[in-house]
């Protein structure tokens, strides 16, 4: 009776993860938002930021101090669906290096993905950056495993010190030369200080098999140190807001993000600035 | 004072407009989209690139005076051309291109894109005591593993060599040119599969040009006679190509559409006069009937593709012969010419085919033309018109005004009436349809600067056809709207945003009896960002979308193009990241590439997958230009790779 028991609960998760993905968060192989990013609409490749840095390499360039941070996103609340992420940043001449792993799903299925990045500014107003990602997936029962290999790559640009401009490209490398094939996606985006305590930034994101995504959010600075953001997503117009809170060295986020069938996606990240 | 006027207005214009010798190449593809009247005709905006970087070579002399020199800015009206000579006749000399826009005729768009084209310096009659020889050779080869086809008699490759030479008032040159599957020498004695050359003279004087060899001509609208660029019909372009006569070389690769032999073009005070003889073997399809063994042109074959044995049995079967004249006079405000063109074949071509839109097919072996057109500058409106007979029995019309109320906004109106028994073997006359003939159609646009840095222009243009076409077994319409925005955000961001419908009746449940028509439309609508954070980067972002009816199809398209010249070495480079997702072939989506010199690329993309390319560019020293470029096409079948297309070109130029 167990060993049926723990057959359904296997089944059943393998049913969700695969009808809920599809649904969620753009492409599978994306890493989640960090938090701040999440409550702004995940609007992620234009504005500097420690996760964001993992979704637009060339803002690493921008993350001058040592700084390490943890994630964690539970999607619809289904404790089987959370990805846990941690990373860290180290500023190292011009460049920055930043080393990222994410574990997504449970003991049934999991996905694990690490990357290593490097951002370089190429000039006052460009800067470019490039992560190397490796994919594992695993599942248990007859299904396959499946490991991969790919790269991302972004780019920068402030054409006004009130505007950036964002690129960045996901698995450009042709997939006729590795087994198994992986979804390609492109961003480009843009954002804008509007003043001192205010920035909206917004992107469009397609990836290879899916619609045209539109996401854009802003972050308000309500009070010193204390920033409300909130956001909008095209992709099952999703509604999410947020807010953080930097205490000295230590950066604490919280948001929560809507799907119009599923439910709540609520997301809580720490970062700290070692040096 | 309006000199010191427009001064500070373009000074103030954005360096990105202005400052392009980086990015020509870039500047060249964006005017041709822009002249190109429908993105779907390669042949048209190929054209277009290789006359743009012809200019961009040896730029205009505006300074000169001279309409010979000005009239090489193809993309103006002939009155245009005179404007400007007569405002350095009556002005002095022009001391900024950017003093063009006071000219009237001139609005800002216009006179923008003529700047990477022209110069103020005026050396245009400064011919060097002895000739200097100048040679220039180009090769082309493009390669498509993919495309192999098991009945091609030839090579898969596509070889394109150009070769040009001027020495003084002296030019000359050849084309040859090989198909993908065709044979690389064919014939006896064995040549090209085509090969073109010419030689050329042109003067100052009496005697303006005279051409031996292969060469294109346009005269008037063009409805009698246009080899090149069919007369504009671009809804929101801002020049408005109100015809201009001209014979030059022939330097393309269209097969079929030129003339050999002899022309010369003459000038005497306000008259002129141009002369052509050609003598020149076409492809067709031959047939006979079946009770007799005299041959007849079933159809005349215009791809110029020779790959299999059928086709070959195509090529040059029939001599066309065609001479013609032309010639015009100018008033002061008001320029008259009369054109008469006669072709001959040297077999009869049938017209009856017994189908009912062949009705009004041409038949016979002989064909002549008469025209009569005109053109009228009075103060700021531009009168344009053109009546073409076919042996005095059917019409075409063309007629048209440009009006310029204020600076700032300009507006066109265009009217044709072509019968459908008129026909034109080398006219191309405005409108839709490739030849002028059954099509009756109404066009209107303006460009309006509505505030600083922001332009928006609009069009519409209905087209008519009053007898039956190809897949319209009923009288047809056709409409064309367009609207257009175009903002300078900062000095180096330019954001374009353009929303066109296109629609056609055509033909559906063709089973029995006459087919009933349905009107299918397409309606895009495409976001373009171009920005240039650095004089050696030029950073594109576009997205098109797309959704046609009744099919209720639908595609969408992200682009991202980056150009970069190396500060350090002589190498450009360009690559192209592009990710499409359409329901299927009725919703594809078309993106502009660059390509190599005086090539481009339309690649119609459907299904869901991804287009990418790099180009590079190395300039070696003063002497040549090396560019490679690789392409690939990934299709997708869900996650699935389903099929990749590739392809590699390479171009080697040297000139000395």
């Amino acid at each position: 009776m167990k060993q049926l028991s723990s057959l359904q609960k296997k089944s059943v998760s393998v049913l969700i993860i695969l009808l809920s993905l599809p649904a969620s968060a753009g492409d599978l192989y994306h890493l989640p938002a960090g938090a701040g990013e999440a409550g702004m609409g995940s609007v992620c490749i234009m504005k500097t930021g420690f996760w964001s840095s993992f979704h637009n390499q060339a803002l690493l360039a921008y993350n001058r101090s040592f700084s390490a941070g943890i994630n964690y996103e539970n999607r619809f609340n289904i404790s089987e669906l959370g990805t846990r992420m941690a990373g860290i940043v180290i500023p190292a001449g011009r460049a920055s290096l930043g080393i990222v792993y994410s574990h997504f799903g449970y003991s049934y299925f999991r996905r694990e993905m690490g990357g290593v990045a490097c951002g370089l500014a190429l000039g006052e107003k460009i800067a470019a950056g490039i992560q190397v990602d490796y994919f594992s997936e695993r599942t248990t029962g007859e299904y396959d495993n499946f490991h991969s290999v790919t790269c991302e790559a972004g780019l920068t640009v402030i054409p006004q010190e009130n505007i950036k401009i964002g690129l960045h490209i996901f698995n450009p490398v042709p997939n006729s030369i590795r087994r198994t094939s992986l979804p390609t996606s492109l961003r480009a985006g843009a954002g804008i200080e509007l003043s001192n305590v205010l920035f909206a930034g917004a992107e469009a994101e397609m990836s290879s098999g899916k619609k045209l995504l539109l996401r854009t959010g802003f972050e308000y600075e309500a009070a010193r140190n204390f920033r409300l953001r909130g956001g909008f997503c095209t992709e099952n117009t999703s509604f999410s807001f947020g807010l953080g809170y930097l205490v000295k060295f230590l950066n604490l986020d919280l948001s929560f993000a809507t799907h119009e069938k599923l439910g709540f996606t609520s997301s809580c990240s720490l970062i700290f600035k070692i040096k | 004072m309006h000199k010191c006027f427009y001064i500070l207005i373009f000074s103030l214009l954005p360096e990105i407009v202005f400052c392009q010798n980086e990015n020509l190449s870039e500047i060249i593809i964006s005017i041709a989209e822009g002249l190109a009247s429908d993105e779907s005709d390669p042949e048209a905006i190929t054209l277009f690139i290789e006359r743009l970087h012809e200019l961009s070579e040896n730029p205009v002399s505006i300074n000169s005076g001279d309409e010979n020199e000005i009239s090489r800015l193809f993309f103006l009206s002939d009155f245009q051309i005179k404007a400007i000579a007569d405002y350095v006749k009556t002005s002095g000399l022009l001391v900024s291109i950017y003093e063009i826009t006071g000219i009237p005729g001139f609005d800002q768009q216009t006179a923008e894109m003529m700047v990477p084209f022209i110069t103020i310096e005026n050396n245009v009659n400064d011919q060097p005591a002895y000739a200097t020889w100048r040679n220039t050779l180009l090769t082309n080869l493009i390669i498509k593993p993919g495309e192999r086809d098991s009945s091609d008699v030839g090579s898969p490759w596509r070889i394109l060599s150009k070769y040009k030479f001027t020495a003084g008032h002296i030019s000359g040159g050849f084309t040859i040119e090989k198909d993908p599957g065709e044979k690389t020498l064919t014939g006896k004695p064995p040549l090209p599969d085509f090969l073109s050359a010419n030689l050329s003279y042109n003067g100052q004087g009496f005697i303006r040009r005279i051409i031996i060899g292969d060469y294109g001509a346009r005269f008037g609208q063009g409805t009698n006679i246009n080899t090149g660029i069919r007369t504009g019909l671009s809804l929101t372009a801002p020049g408005y190509m109100s015809g201009r006569n001209e014979i030059r070389p022939y330097t393309s690769t269209d097969e079929n559409n030129f003339f050999r032999g002899a022309a010369a073009e003459f000038s005497l005070r306000n008259l002129g006069l141009s002369l052509f003889y050609s003598q020149n073997r076409i492809d067709g399809t031959l047939n006979s009937p079946t009770d007799s063994s005299s041959l007849f042109i079933e159809d005349f074959y215009k791809t110029g593709l020779h790959n299999t044995l059928s086709l070959m049995l195509k090529k040059d079967v029939v001599t066309e012969t065609s001479i013609g004249v032309n010639c015009t006079y100018d008033f002061s405000f008001l320029r008259v010419g009369l054109v008469w063109s006669g072709s001959s074949f040297s077999l009869p071509v049938n017209g009856e085919s017994g189908k009912p839109e062949d009705l009004f097919k041409f038949g016979g072996k002989s064909n002549n033309i008469y025209t009569f057109y005109y053109n009228s500058l009075v103060k700021k409106i531009l009168l344009f018109g053109e009546l073409s007979a076919n042996d005095f029995r059917n019409l075409a019309l063309v007629q048209g005004i440009t009006l310029r109320p204020s600076d700032r906004l300009a507006i066109n109106f265009l009217y044709r009436n072509y019968s459908p028994g008129f026909h034109s073997f080398h006219g191309k006359g405005p409108g839709n349809s490739l030849y002028p003939s059954n099509e009756q159609g109404m066009l209107g646009n303006f460009t309006f600067e509505a505030a600083k840095h922001l332009f928006i222009s609009a069009g519409c243009d209905i087209s008519y056809f009053p007898w039956l076409k190809y897949r319209s077994s009923s009288p047809s319409v056709a409409r064309k709207k367009e609207i257009k925005l175009k903002y300078l955000v900062t000095e180096k961001i330019i954001f374009d945003l353009s929303y066109n419908i296109r629609s056609s009746m055509l033909n559906f449940n063709e089973d029995q009896g006459i087919a009933n028509m349905a009107e299918i439309s397409n309606r895009a609508l495409k976001c373009l960002v171009k920005y240039s954070p650095d004089k050696n980067l030029i950073l594109s972002s576009c997205i098109n979308y797309k959704i046609s009816i009744p099919s209720e199809s639908k595609g969408i398209l992200m682009l991202q193009d980056v150009a970069y010249k190396f500060r350090q070495a002589p190498i450009t480079i360009w690559i192209r990241y592009c990710i499409f997702n359409t329901d299927n072939w009725d919703s594809r989506l078309y993106s502009y590439e660059n390509d190599l010199l005086y090539t481009f690329n339309i690649p119609a993309l459907s299904g869901e997958g991804t287009r990418s390319y790099v180009m590079v560019k190395w300039e070696i020293r003063d002497i040549a230009e090396l560019r490679f470029k690789y392409g690939l096409t990934s299709y997708f079948n869900g996650n699935t790779l389903s099929e990749n297309r590739d392809e590699l070109r390479i171009q080697f130029r040297v000139w000395f």
